[in-house]
């Protein structure tokens, strides 16, 4: 789809969307509209209960009086609590409303958003659309044309075009990113395997991203014991891949560092999971997916950052080489591992991927993300991702990026009491601290591999990063949940002003 | 409860306890005393005692003493013992020589009158229990310690924190005996009768029991979940008018008293069931709160309200789909018979709010699902009100009976629409629900609105698997200290 900014007038052909306050007097535009349309406008609005709600839109069909298919009201509630986020979802809105026309255009006009300036607004209502965009049809070979959506170009109009189209491209840049995380997950584990994974982050170079890809011996070599036994019952090579990007000016400043779970199909190994369901375990490597999907943004707006993304990939299958609940394994810390459960693998492969990002890259704050455990799902729910952190002010800051995105997280406790639930009698911690606070223990599984003094998050998205149903800027399937929170933590906390 | 006494000089005999920060320095009290120069040889033989909090070392048949042993007790860091520090270490000497074969304690640690009471409530709260079932007990298992003497020249100062702590402790010993309590003993018509108790101190107790008179004064709800028991489900009021009768609005105190849980007709799995004897936890920690408040003559108007009922099987019993009228007016859907509590609950707030409180706390062991969330440390704290939720928390910190915030949020609304009624009792069946928020944002409909409402979810502390700081292993009695310091705080005006 095609994005492009004008200012404001009705288009000659296509589908119209219109932005509209709840308590606030129809625009100029809106008044000349419904003038050409001889108050058709008004009397639908009458007609339709449409008041202007965030969220509520009012469809007129092939209006008389012009050549348009359709226009449409898309409601953004109060003018004066309009923000950032409530834009995005205004644009997702009118997006669907308009897909089933090629050509589109959506009105914002006489908006008095104080908190936004007018470019800004419009790329904001652009984002919303773009993201809604989203689809994964790829394998659907008999869908029918109609079926499908057909927008392919789309106007955002704006009194200040020029300024939308400078705050447009480092948003677009992040939809990309996004798009890339979105991909990735939904891909199937046929086709998304730790050696095809680590192919696309490869392709990554080309936006200016070091990228490097270790295999099994390079990390035999490293020690990571935890990462391979994970590994080692797949017939797919087990990778752990670096992207490096150096934004900063200072390029020897110590680079944030963000690590990510890439279990690329999850059966549970030896300790195998249920049948039902555990299609879904395709996407146990969304957390892998979300610092690539990063990466390719804060290196696609040029984020005046250093940066460096980790991911360990596996697929965690069960055969003759697979690993046994109760063997021991040594980790690259050189920390020893009881594994009671072939199914609480992906702090294995987080524990030697955070070792190794600290001892090679000596990063200021690490944040990983993982979709780790059932138990934040019972916990949270799919509205809030899970946070745990060893730094108050790091928490803070996170919750704040997840405020401004919509992407948002619950901070979880940890404590000794907990660690103590992961004591092995023949190792130095067990995998696995029963049912009781299972993402509790899992995080202070990984805290045990975090070295004292360095801030650290840890995020578990596993009740995140797939949704069962639409939300205005984010189709059902893979949500991408991490990249919008990330890059924002990235720029308003890492970023030279 | 053993018995507590404060002195300016010590009694002889018995075990004597001096103090050791960490570091290996001795307190001045136990420099000071007859046997310093033993105290300083066993602490250079003993290199592994470092003085950690809760660390102790028993020196048998000192010289130059009638004390039949001396026991060194680490402190911890060198510095002001607050009470919670205090309190922990009384706990830690009942832990250790509470069936020990010492019968007196002779405590000599230079302590405050609020420490010294701490001291005391630990020593109580931590003692090591006799099941009065157990007919043959171990010898080992038999609690000998049976008296105290703390040294403190403001005897007098002691001795009136400590009633406030022992009634406090008593209200703790009260909620643990009603959790550990088997089913065919607590029963919800003896649970009714236990909660008439503290009518002698001056509480008005309210009872309205029966199926009958529970849909006719309109708790639709609790009758429903009682009905198939061969007992009556009731509904229990406890007015604490507060000592000075003064007019301000009450606190309400709401606990979830099902006095065993089958699940009902959704009947739950064999393995654990025992354990659902405690699944009156939150009424018995309200009911615990109160005893303690009224016996310590609180200032604070409080009202502690029991729902009480057994969740049994029988062919009465309450249905999945059946559609109920709640005292709120409001109608719920029930989706799972094992979701009792929330329906308890529900009736009981509206309760409450029918005599206008000045704030509601409801308690209750409501979900597998916190358990899973937030383990046996903490439990669940859901409130919408951040200053209230805030106090909480300090409050719980404070006594060592932890909350944890989990969301409150419209987010779980559509997971409770119900196509027949006013309300889903709970989402349907799936793998990974969220159900402790499910439950709480249920409540949150019940609930008074326009004043602070907290909701916790015990189901994870209201007992313990193993020896805890504060509480020997099975009842902790979670909840009575936290709310009884609550009302204590009401009561003062804010700093």
């Amino acid at each position: 789809m095609k994005i492009s900014f004008a200012k404001p007038a009705v288009p000659d052909a296509g589908a119209l969307a219109v932005l509209v306050a709840q308590d606030a007097e129809p625009a100029a535009f809106l008044k000349d509209l419904d003038g050409t349309l001889n108050g058709a406008l008004a009397r639908a609005r009458a007609a339709g209960r449409f008041e202007g709600k965030a969220g509520q839109t009012l469809s007129l069909l092939a209006p008389m009086g012009t050549d348009l298919d359709r226009i449409v009201l898309v409601g953004i509630g109060k003018a004066a609590d309009v923000d950032s986020l409530g834009l995005q979802a205004a644009g997702g809105s009118a997006w669907a409303a308009l897909a089933d026309d090629k050509q589109g255009c959506i009105v914002i006009d006489g908006l008095e958003t104080s908190r936004l300036d007018e470019g800004e607004a419009a790329a904001q209502v652009a984002y919303g659309a773009l993201l809604r965009s989203y689809r994964f049809d790829k394998y659907r070979t008999t869908e029918k044309k109609d079926d499908k959506p057909k927008l392919s170009k789309l106007t955002v109009t704006s009194p200040e075009p020029g300024a939308a189209k400078k705050a447009w491209a480092p948003l677009e840049a992040v939809a990309a990113g996004i798009f890339l995380t979105r991909d990735l997950v939904s891909e199937p584990a046929n086709v998304i395997h730790p050696e095809s994974f680590a192919k696309e982050c490869e392709k990554l170079a080309d936006l200016g991203l070091k990228v490097t890809v270790l295999g099994e011996k390079d990390m035999k070599k490293l020690g990571m014991g935890a990462l391979l036994g994970v590994g080692q019952g797949s017939a797919r090579e087990s990778q752990m891949v670096v992207m490096e990007w150096q934004g900063a000016d200072d390029k020897k400043d110590a680079p944030v560092a963000f690590v990510g779970k890439g279990v690329c199909f999850d059966s549970g190994g030896i300790s195998i999971k249920p049948a039902g369901g555990m299609e879904d375990m395709k996407w146990d490597m969304g957390g892998a997916g979300v610092v690539t999907g990063l990466m390719k943004a804060l290196a696609g707006r040029k984020a005046k950052a250093n940066v460096v993304g980790l991911i360990g990939l596996v697929e965690n299958m069960p055969s003759g080489t697979a690993q046994r609940p109760g063997d021991v394994v040594t980790s690259a810390s050189g920390q020893t591992i009881e594994v009671i459960n072939t199914d609480a693998e992906g702090r294995l492969v987080l524990a030697d991927v955070l070792w190794y990002a600290q001892e090679k890259h000596k990063p200021k704050a690490i944040i990983d993300l993982a979709t780790l455990t059932g138990a934040i799902i019972i916990s949270l729910g799919g509205e809030h991702a899970g946070l745990f952190s060893n730094d108050d002010g790091l928490s803070d800051k996170l919750a704040a990026a997840a405020k401004a995105t919509g992407e948002k997280v619950w901070r979880m406790p940890m404590g000794d009491a907990y660690d103590k639930q992961i004591k092995s009698d023949i190792a130095d911690m067990k995998n696995t601290g029963g049912r009781e606070a299972g993402s509790i223990t899992a995080a202070q599984f990984l805290k045990r591999f975090v070295k004292d003094g360095l801030p650290w998050a840890h995020i578990d998205i596993a009740g995140v990063t797939w949704s069962k149903k639409d939300s205005p800027t984010v189709p059902k399937g893979a949500t991408a949940f991490g990249v919008r929170l990330l890059d924002r933590l990235v720029a308003d906390e890492f970023e030279a002003k | 409860m053993i018995d507590i006494s404060f002195a300016a000089a010590l009694p002889a005999g018995g075990a004597r306890v001096l103090g050791v920060w960490e570091g290996g320095n001795a307190t001045a009290a136990a420099r000071a005393s007859v046997v310093a120069a033993q105290v300083e040889r066993a602490l250079a033989a003993s290199p592994s005692f470092g003085g950690r909090e809760g660390q102790m070392l028993t020196l048998l048949a000192p010289a130059d003493t009638t004390a039949e042993r001396l026991v060194l007790l680490g402190l911890g860091p060198f510095g002001e013992l607050d009470a919670h520090r205090a309190r922990r270490l009384g706990a830690a000497v009942a832990a250790e020589l509470g069936c020990a074969g010492v019968a007196q304690l002779a405590v000599d640690l230079d302590l405050t009158p609020e420490t010294a009471a701490a001291f005391a409530q630990g020593l109580v709260l931590r003692l090591p229990r006799l099941s009065p079932w157990q007919t043959r007990p171990e010898p080992a298992a038999h609690p000998t310690l049976v008296a105290a003497t703390l040294r403190i020249s403001a005897t007098a100062a002691a001795e009136t924190q400590w009633r406030a702590a022992r009634a406090e402790a008593g209200g703790v010993l009260l909620a643990r005996d009603l959790v550990d309590a088997p089913a065919n003993v607590l029963t919800p018509r003896a649970f009714v009768a236990r909660a008439q108790a503290p009518e002698a101190l001056g509480v008005r107790v309210d009872v309205v029991q029966g199926v009958d008179a529970l849909e006719a004064a309109g708790f639709g709800l609790l009758a429903a979940v009682g009905r198939a028991a061969t007992e009556p489900p009731a509904l229990v009021t406890l007015t604490w008018p507060g000592a000075g009768n003064d007019a301000t609005p009450p606190l309400a105190l709401v606990g979830k008293g099902i006095t065993f849980d089958t699940g009902g007709l959704c009947v739950k799995p064999a393995d654990g069931m025992e354990r659902m004897k405690g699944d009156m936890g939150g009424a018995a920690a309200v009911l615990g709160a109160i005893h303690a408040l009224a016996a310590m003559q609180a200032a604070c108007p409080v009202v502690g309200i029991l729902a009480i009922a057994e969740n049994a099987v029988g062919d009465s019993a309450l249905r999945p789909g059946d559609v109920l009228r709640s005292a709120k007016g409001l109608t719920v859907e029930v989706i799972d018979t094992d979701a009792e509590g929330r329906l308890v609950l529900a009736d009981a707030l509206a309760h409450a709010a029918s005599l206008r409180p000045r704030a509601v706390v409801d308690v209750a062991t409501l979900t597998g699902s916190v358990v899973t969330a937030l383990g046996r440390h903490m439990a669940g704290l859901f409130c919408a009100d951040a200053g209230f939720a805030t106090a909480l928390r300090d409050l719980g910190d404070a006594v060592g009976e932890q909350l944890w915030p989990l969301p409150l949020t419209a987010d779980y609304d559509d997971d409770l629409k119900s196509d027949l009624a006013d309300l889903l009792q709970c989402a349907p069946a799936g793998r990974f629900l969220p159900d402790a928020l499910h439950a709480a944002r249920f409540l949150q409909h019940f609930a008074p609105a326009g004043v602070p409402w907290a909701h916790l979810d015990i189901a994870g502390v209201a007992t313990a698997d193993d020896d805890r700081p504060l509480s020997p292993k099975g009842a902790t009695g979670f909840g009575v200290r936290l709310l009884t310091a609550l009302a204590e705080r009401l009561a003062r005006p804010a700093p």
